[in-house]
């Protein structure tokens, strides 16, 4: 559904996203993992249009919606006013189907968002992102300042999305574990190009991906030595 | 031999035309005033610039020259070389006194900041009688040095291209300096400039005076040559001209100040003289005059926001270049 | 007494005006990050042409109206120079928004001369509190009650107002929901010139306009707005009324010729009070 192909992103001369290609088909789960620095974030606003790319191609045959970094709420309007921006380009509102999926956010839905906590902050996110009923959510580090309990509860949501509404979901995140739980399969992206690609529990004990994330210490325990001869490298 | 820097050659023929106008001309205020112009708008060009501050009410600035002189001459007594060079520091003096609290606004805040300055000195000109009260100062003697007096325009004119070459060389030095390289990182960013090492609120003051001292200068000068000064000497409007003549030219350039008024004091002399045919309509004139300034601003801000200086010099750049291009091919 | 009561509504009628032309800077400031110098200018547009549309061309009612749905698509010319070029420096916007007042100068000059005009306002007077009130007065303060109210209405309620707080408040996000931010900015010069051209056509029967006129009026609009800190209507309100009031009881105990230096003089000091908390401001 989701096509990218050789897409460049620069910033001045610097070179975010180096001929980066993947797809997402409908319905998919897929993860984009990397160290900080990787153009992990940029090539998520390159998906969502936010972010014009030098050179290459994204099509796609559904609506995306992106939850943002850092939530970027409009910290000074309430819960409800952030969701029904979420719906801005298109004609049937609903916040019904929204308070359905995430009901916790009926609840605080006349408090302004600024004041809220970081996980509820993202619930708004994700729900904001739902009202314009897209084909695809692009969710760009979902656990960062988050609890590890109400990350676990946030990715049940997505799961719960994901087998009821046949969303797709394109999960950019630094936390590799939270990522291959969550996505059955996985993108790793390095200096702003694909090193490796394949199914989740494959690349989690491959040596291309620990050596990717040296240094970063968040998941590497949790990684197994490499012996992977399956795993699908993507050379560029 | 290589080919001469066409700026270079510009600088050279309107420095050669300048010293020979005032022989040849017959009424000098229109080149005096243009002169004057220039030597206020090279400060501007240098605080707005390189300093990246906005001011819209340099003219209180010449007010403080022009006042320094007015009241230095005909209430104390004061020769007249002594009043003239008192003007600029008097101006500065004010200016880093005024800039100490204003400077600590930015951007838009400081651009209101200023035209507010201006106005509140207007009417402290027109309340205080030591200042002028209502009537303003007039009777300031001629200028002149020990014996010898300016008896008609002409020695005040080249006194003024004189100053001009002064300022203009004294910007060129501070410009090259390493204190003119930490300004200019003020320009960009004060946050990153700061970080960097420089002296931010001492840079900006600095400058402000510095632009208070050229405007002073001229504002001293000018209460010679008209030997008369009141608050509505100095209107917004002049002001306002100042900030046009300034983008114009080009910001943070050495002669954008000068082209600057140049060309926008020759535009309106020409407008007025065009439109000041008794067979016109009387209102002409002003709209002329509006439509002038407001097209200018805009057009030059939004097409040529580096100038017309840096314009014409790369401009100069792309067609010498192009014959070297199809040599090679 | 009655001379108080006559100074507070003078002041109230004259600083609604101020604060309606404020909260034109407020709104484009928001959404732009730009300070519209022609606030000035659009309200003397609003008189002006109000008094040549009721000049035996339109009712009164519709007149008004028309003059400042006039000023609206102005104000919207204005933001088109402003921010019609992408990437343009709010600092470069403020003074092509300079450069625009004089052009509307030389329009105003060109339509309608350079002597002050009053269009025909409400006639006749009313007693309140033993002072004799002039009906127009009192229609400036309804009217500029009912626009406050209006515009709260519209930022807290309506689509269109909430697409605009939101391009004011994360520029980001709302380009992420599919908000024209730019689109949005031209909406706000023009919501801009409708509150410029309104506190025209209020204030120009009592204090006749001329092209002059601009730079006194937006300087006390400005003046009111920094109350506001730029961003807040409702302290722009309180701001233009404490100032208008300010202004009168000055003119009529004191000097009347230092109303706007003490103005402009407030205005300075509370910038530089303030000034801190606009850097934080600006960072974000």
């Amino acid at each position: 559904m989701l096509h990218v192909e050789d897409l460049v992103v620069r910033y001045g001369s610097a070179v975010a996203v180096d001929g980066v290609s993947f797809e997402v088909g409908e319905g998919e789960m897929v993860a984009l993992v990397g160290p900080n620095g990787a153009g992990k974030s940029t090539l998520i606003n390159a998906i969502s249009g936010l972010v014009p790319p030098h050179s290459g191609t994204v099509a796609c045959e559904g609506r995306i919606a992106q939850v943002p970094e850092g939530r970027q709420m409009f910290a000074d309007m309430s819960v409800e006013d952030n969701l029904l921006l979420g719906g801005w380009s298109i004609r049937n509102r609903d916040l019904g189907e929204v308070y359905d999926l995430l009901p916790d956010l009926a609840g605080m839905r006349k408090r302004k968002a600024g004041r809220l906590s970081g996980g509820q902050q993202q619930m708004v996110a994700v729900g904001r992102a739902l009202m314009g009923r897209p084909d695809l959510l692009a969710i760009d580090e979902l656990s960062l300042g988050l609890a590890p309990l109400v990350v676990a509860e946030l990715a049940e949501h997505l799961r719960f999305l994901n087998r009821e509404r046949g969303t797709a979901v394109l999960l950019v995140e630094q936390e590799v574990t939270l990522a291959f739980d969550v996505c059955p399969r996985a993108l790793v992206l390095e200096a702003g190009r694909v090193i490796a690609a394949g199914p989740s529990a494959e690349l989690a004990r491959s040596e291309t991906v620990r050596k990717a994330y040296f240094g970063d210490l968040v998941g590497a325990e949790t990684m197994v030595a490499a012996t992977a001869p399956e795993t699908s490298e993507v050379s560029r | 031999m290589g080919r001469p820097n066409p700026r270079n050659v510009v600088v050279v023929a309107s420095a050669v035309a300048g010293c020979v106008a005032p022989f040849v001309m017959g009424d000098l205020t229109f080149l005096m005033r243009m002169l004057l112009a220039a030597i206020v708008v090279t400060g501007l060009s240098l605080l707005m610039g390189y300093a990246g501050q906005a001011s819209l009410g340099q003219g209180a600035f010449v007010a403080a020259g022009a006042v320094t002189v007015a009241v230095g001459t005909t209430r104390w007594g004061l020769p007249p070389l002594l009043a003239l060079v008192a003007a600029p520091f008097v101006a500065g003096a004010f200016a880093a006194l005024v800039g100490v609290p204003l400077l600590r606004l930015r951007g838009h805040y400081l651009a209101f900041g200023t035209l507010a300055m201006l106005l509140m000195v207007q009417t402290a000109m027109s309340t205080f009688d030591f200042l002028g009260g209502a009537f303003g100062i007039s009777g300031i003697p001629a200028f002149g040095v020990g014996g010898s007096v300016f008896a008609d325009q002409r020695p005040y004119v080249l006194l003024a291209l004189g100053l001009l070459a002064l300022v203009l060389f004294v910007t060129h030095r501070i410009v090259d300096s390493r204190f003119g390289r930490g300004v200019r990182a003020l320009a960009g960013s004060e946050t990153a400039a700061e970080s960097a090492g420089v002296p931010v609120m001492h840079a900006k003051l600095v400058i402000f005076a510095l632009s208070a001292m050229y405007a002073g200068l001229a504002g001293g000068l000018s209460a010679f040559f008209t030997p008369y000064v009141s608050p509505d000497s100095f209107p917004a409007l002049d002001s306002f001209t100042y900030v046009i003549m300034a983008v114009v030219g080009g910001l943070g350039t050495l002669w954008g100040g000068v082209v600057g008024a140049v060309l926008v004091s020759t535009l309106l002399q020409v407008l007025n003289s065009v439109t000041s045919n008794p067979d016109l309509p009387p209102t002409l004139g002003p709209i002329l005059q509006y439509a002038t300034y407001g097209g200018l601003l805009v057009l030059a801000l939004l097409f040529m926001p580096r100038g017309i200086v840096p314009a014409v010099e790369s401009g100069v750049a792309r067609v010498a270049a192009r014959p070297r291009a199809v040599a090679r091919t | 007494m009655t001379e108080l009561v006559a100074y507070l509504i003078s002041g109230i009628a004259l600083g609604s005006s101020f604060a309606l032309i404020g909260s034109g800077f407020v709104v484009v400031h928001r959404v732009t990050r730009v300070v519209n110098f022609a606030q000035g200018s659009l309200a003397i547009v609003g008189g002006m042409a109000s008094a040549t549309l009721l000049d035996g061309r339109l009712p009164h009612g519709l007149g008004e109206i028309a003059a400042v749905l006039l000023c609206g698509v102005v104000g919207l010319a204005v933001g088109l120079l402003a921010i019609g070029r992408r990437g343009t420096h709010p600092l470069i916007s403020l003074i092509v928004t300079l450069g625009a007042s004089m052009l509307i100068s030389a329009a105003v000059i060109w339509l309608w001369g350079q002597d002050p005009v009053s269009p025909p306002g409400l006639s006749g007077s009313v007693t309140i509190l033993g002072a004799d009130v002039q009906r127009q007065r009192l229609l400036v303060v309804a009217a500029t009650v009912l626009a406050f109210v209006a515009l709260a209405l519209f930022f807290s309620r309506s689509h269109l107002g909430k697409g605009l707080t939101a391009s004011a408040s994360n520029p980001f996000a709302a380009r992420m929901v599919g908000i024209d931010v730019r689109r949005m900015g031209l909406l706000a010069f023009g919501l801009a010139g409708i509150l410029g051209g309104l506190a025209g056509v209020l204030i120009a029967p009592s204090v006749a306009l001329s092209f002059s006129s601009d730079l006194p009026l937006a300087l006390s609009g400005f003046a009111a707005a920094v109350f506001g800190g730029l961003t807040s209507p409702l302290r722009t309100l309180f701001g233009g009324l404490s100032l208008g009031v300010a202004g009168q009881l000055t003119a009529g105990y004191l000097n009347g010729s230092y109303q706007t230096e003490m103005a402009l003089f407030l205005m300075v000091v509370i910038m530089i009070v303030r000034s801190s908390a606009f850097v934080q401001e600006e960072a974000k």
